[in-house]
């Protein structure tokens, strides 16, 4: 059949395909030995869906109809897929499609119906990283964040806890006592200052609060650039795809959306006992405290306690640690206890196997005077201490209680409010997926939640299949002195493996710079589990020393690698450094060996 | 951007013809070309300019002011009769600090014939947001409701002196 050349003839054809197109759920224009077509075709009958498919090779003005769906959806090359009088394009954007989700999408017909492609419940690190890596890949997305005020009133910007009350804070206050220490250490290196050295509380918090007040926008100007409608309001699930948006000032609005992403976080828990929500802080309330809190009485073992005990005692602050039982749990108990030790050889006080039963007022102020009453867990012993500050760091709670989860069905582990997913971060209901700290039997980690939360939305609208993964994950607690650690801890890797297929190689040591300064011989200390199945590769990193982050990030990219301990030992080490230890490990935990080192 | 801009200096404009405030009409002292077009705009949008709305104009300004919210900004910004130079600052910014001072002085020089107003983009987020800030200090300079010019960062008191100058007209 020839061209059509006339306007009359044109139209018809045109009415014609547009009728096919919108009288069929879906319609496919196809070749019939075209390769990509019979993989389309396929698709539809694997998903039982019924295809309406004109093969344009097998009719008689087939060039015609090619022609002319080019004039209309700027696709010339078959197949040309139509679902629900949308066009989706060929073969690799309908399996596309079909990987992100949006294929069964528009197959059900309510491609329109959701005001969002998807709503992120939760402004910290994932929630913001997920948005924006979504955003990227052109979906409509909506932010919400709401920070619910601590007991004593502390409340934060946009961000999360990382930034606000966590990671960032709390380096930079750690930091403040690293200073302290390095002044100390400077007199011996010849430095000569006034004997009387002291630190002013409120210029720390304001530094810290100013800068952390710059990060607070930075993140509001890129959500602004990358499209991401921001609200600053509390959601709650009504319908499986409908949440209610309550802001600040009690005004409600309604948002739908196709896929959730349930990114709330955690935030501190509180005892139970009288007194603790009116006279104690946590960490929500330390970083932005208007006062120096004075002597302190830090309650809990975790690691936001040691933190937070360890720098407040680094200012100068008289300190205390109150344990129930040990340090550090889920970290190795070995690392834990010398990160412990040097902290109590610095002057930290610890109240070890008591809990608080009771905290009173005895002088209100700024700070004033709290008492705080203890029992044994051991004995039927009480005891009493004066304290100006309490701060209470005994764990956090998943944020999933006040979201309406059980209006929708999203399952939450009924002990913890953790929300159990897939390996693709996907909760038991289909459109909701969750990331972050509230992840059941996964890592609190900033910079997991980011990876997450990008891979996740790569997965969702990019039809990327990478997964986020949670193994060999490198990090460090910032003890005074550093712990940085990566894979498992001994305790864990005995329980997998049996002590007969580990080899534990160790060593303490002696960074250059302590020497002439004179402190902490003998307490820094490496260890590398090995598992001797298995060509003694690295399972497990262990680093108790200056700048541990730092030290721990490389070698946890060696792991990723697959490291083994004879690649460690063909490394040459760079000297002097407290890194370079990990590259000479001979001393094995099982031959009872020396591991005091001497000089070069 | 644009679209929004516009639609809220028709409500802005409306919203003054009802209240009565002083109207550009009232004043005298300003360039030509930002009475004009805020006249035509008015009487496009209102037939009633005639209602007896003109307030004693003020001759003593403050060199600054602070925006209170939303509305003070439409009130006083948007609808100004003078050309009004909005700072951009923020408490947790140390060179906010510096230009905030300078750039009174700057305007200090004209007598009058320009007004700053100081916007803390903690408070009013959504307002430094709409406006594009994405660093501080940043400075616009708005005549009539439009944003004629803007700068980001810091300036010296020359520069000041010139981009003030630009902005009302010399």
């Amino acid at each position: 059949m020839p061209p059509i050349d006339t306007d009359t003839g044109k139209n018809e054809l045109k009415s014609r395909i547009q009728l096919l197109i919108d009288s069929n759920q879906v319609m496919v224009f196809s070749k019939s030995y075209c390769p990509y077509c019979v993989k389309v075709k396929a698709l539809f009958k694997e998903l039982d869906v019924e295809c309406n498919v004109v093969e344009l090779d097998l009719i008689e003005d087939g060039t015609n109809y090619q022609e002319m769906l080019l004039e209309m959806t700027g696709q010339k090359s078959v197949p040309n897929v139509f679902i629900n009088k949308k066009h989706v394009g060929g073969c690799d954007k309908t399996m596309q499609a079909h990987e992100d989700g949006s294929l069964k999408q528009l197959l059900s017909g309510d491609n329109k119906a959701y005001e969002y492609d998807l709503i992120v419940i939760g402004g910290g690190s994932g929630g913001l990283a997920c948005s924006k890596e979504a955003a990227v890949l052109g979906k409509k997305v909506m932010v919400l964040d709401y920070v619910v005020p601590t007991p004593k009133g502390t409340t934060w910007g946009l961000g999360g806890t990382c930034v606000n009350v966590g990671c960032i804070p709390k380096k930079l206050m750690h930091q403040t006592a690293v200073l302290g220490t390095a002044m100390q250490d400077a007199r011996k290196f010849g430095w000569e200052f006034s004997e009387t050295v002291t630190h002013n509380w409120d210029t720390m918090k304001t530094a810290v609060n100013n800068y952390i007040g710059s990060l607070n926008w930075g993140y509001r100007v890129a959500l602004r650039d990358k499209d991401v409608n921001y609200v600053n309001a509390h959601a709650e699930f009504i319908e499986p795809h409908k949440i209610k948006a309550t802001n600040k000032r009690g005004k409600e609005t309604l948002h739908t959306a196709a896929r959730f992403v349930l990114a709330t976080g955690e935030r501190p828990r509180y005892l139970g006992i009288p007194g603790d929500k009116e006279y104690c802080i946590t960490s929500d309330d330390l970083f932005s405290l208007p006062h120096c809190p004075g002597k302190t009485l830090v309650i809990g073992a975790s690691y936001v306690a040691l933190e937070c005990g360890g720098f407040l005692a680094g200012l100068g602050l008289d300190v205390t640690i109150m344990v129930r039982s040990i340090l550090l749990r889920g970290f190795d108990q070995d690392m834990a206890n010398r990160a412990g030790e040097h902290m109590e050889d610095h002057g930290i006080k610890f109240l070890r196997q008591y809990v608080p039963v009771k905290v009173e007022e005895l002088e209100a102020g700024s700070p004033g005077r709290l008492k705080v009453t203890a029992k044994s867990t051991e004995t039927d012993e009480v005891i009493e201490g004066e304290y100006n500050t309490v701060l209470i760091a005994v764990g956090r709670d998943a944020c999933t209680d006040k979201v309406g989860l059980d209006k929708i069905g999203v399952k939450v582990n009924p002990k913890n409010g953790k929300i159990p997913v897939n390996d693709e971060e996907q909760t038991n209901v289909p459109h909701v997926y969750a990331i972050g700290d509230i992840l059941e039997g996964k890592w609190e980690l900033t910079p997991v939640a980011i990876q997450a939360g990008k891979l996740l939305a790569r997965r969702l609208y990019k039809g990327s299949t990478l997964k986020c993964d949670y193994v060999n994950v490198p990090t460090t607690v910032f003890t005074p002195l550093e712990y940085g650690s990566c894979g498992l801890s001994e305790d864990r890797a005995t329980e997998l493996y049996g002590q007969d297929n580990l080899e534990v190689y160790h060593s303490q040591f002696w960074p250059l710079e302590f020497t002439v300064a004179g402190r902490d011989n003998n307490r820094c200390y490496g260890k590398i589990i090995c598992n001797k199945l298995d060509n003694d590769r690295v399972i497990g990193f262990h680093y108790l020393g200056p700048n541990a982050g730092e030290v721990t990030q490389g070698f946890g990219i060696a792991m990723k690698c697959g490291a083994t301990k004879e690649q460690l030992d063909g490394t040459i080490g760079i000297h002097p450094t407290c890194a370079e230890i990990f590259t000479t490990m001979e001393v094995t935990k099982s031959s009872g060996g020396d591991i005091n080192l001497g000089g070069c | 951007m644009a679209h929004r801009l516009l639609v809220r200096r028709i409500w802005t404009l409306s919203a003054k013809d009802i209240r009565c405030l002083p109207a550009s009409a009232a004043a005298s002292s300003f360039s030509t070309s930002s009475l004009q077009s805020a006249a035509t705009r008015a009487s496009f949008l209102s037939p009633s300019r005639s209602l007896p709305c003109s307030l004693p104009h003020t001759s003593h300004r403050e060199v600054s002011f602070n925006v209170q919210d939303h509305e003070d900004f439409t009130v006083r910004v948007i609808k100004s009769d003078l050309p009004v130079l909005v700072d951009f600052h923020a408490q947790w910014c140390g060179p906010c600090k510096i230009l905030g001072p300078r750039l009174e002085k700057a305007i200090a020089k004209q007598k009058g014939r320009v007004t700053m107003a100081k916007v803390d983009i903690d408070d009013h987020t959504d307002l430094a947001i709409e406006y594009g800030v994405s660093a501080v200090p940043t400075v616009i300079a708005i005549r009539g409701g439009d944003v004629v010019d803007h700068f980001v960062g810091i300036k010296d008191d020359d520069e000041l002196d010139s981009f003030v100058g630009k902005v009302i007209g010399q």
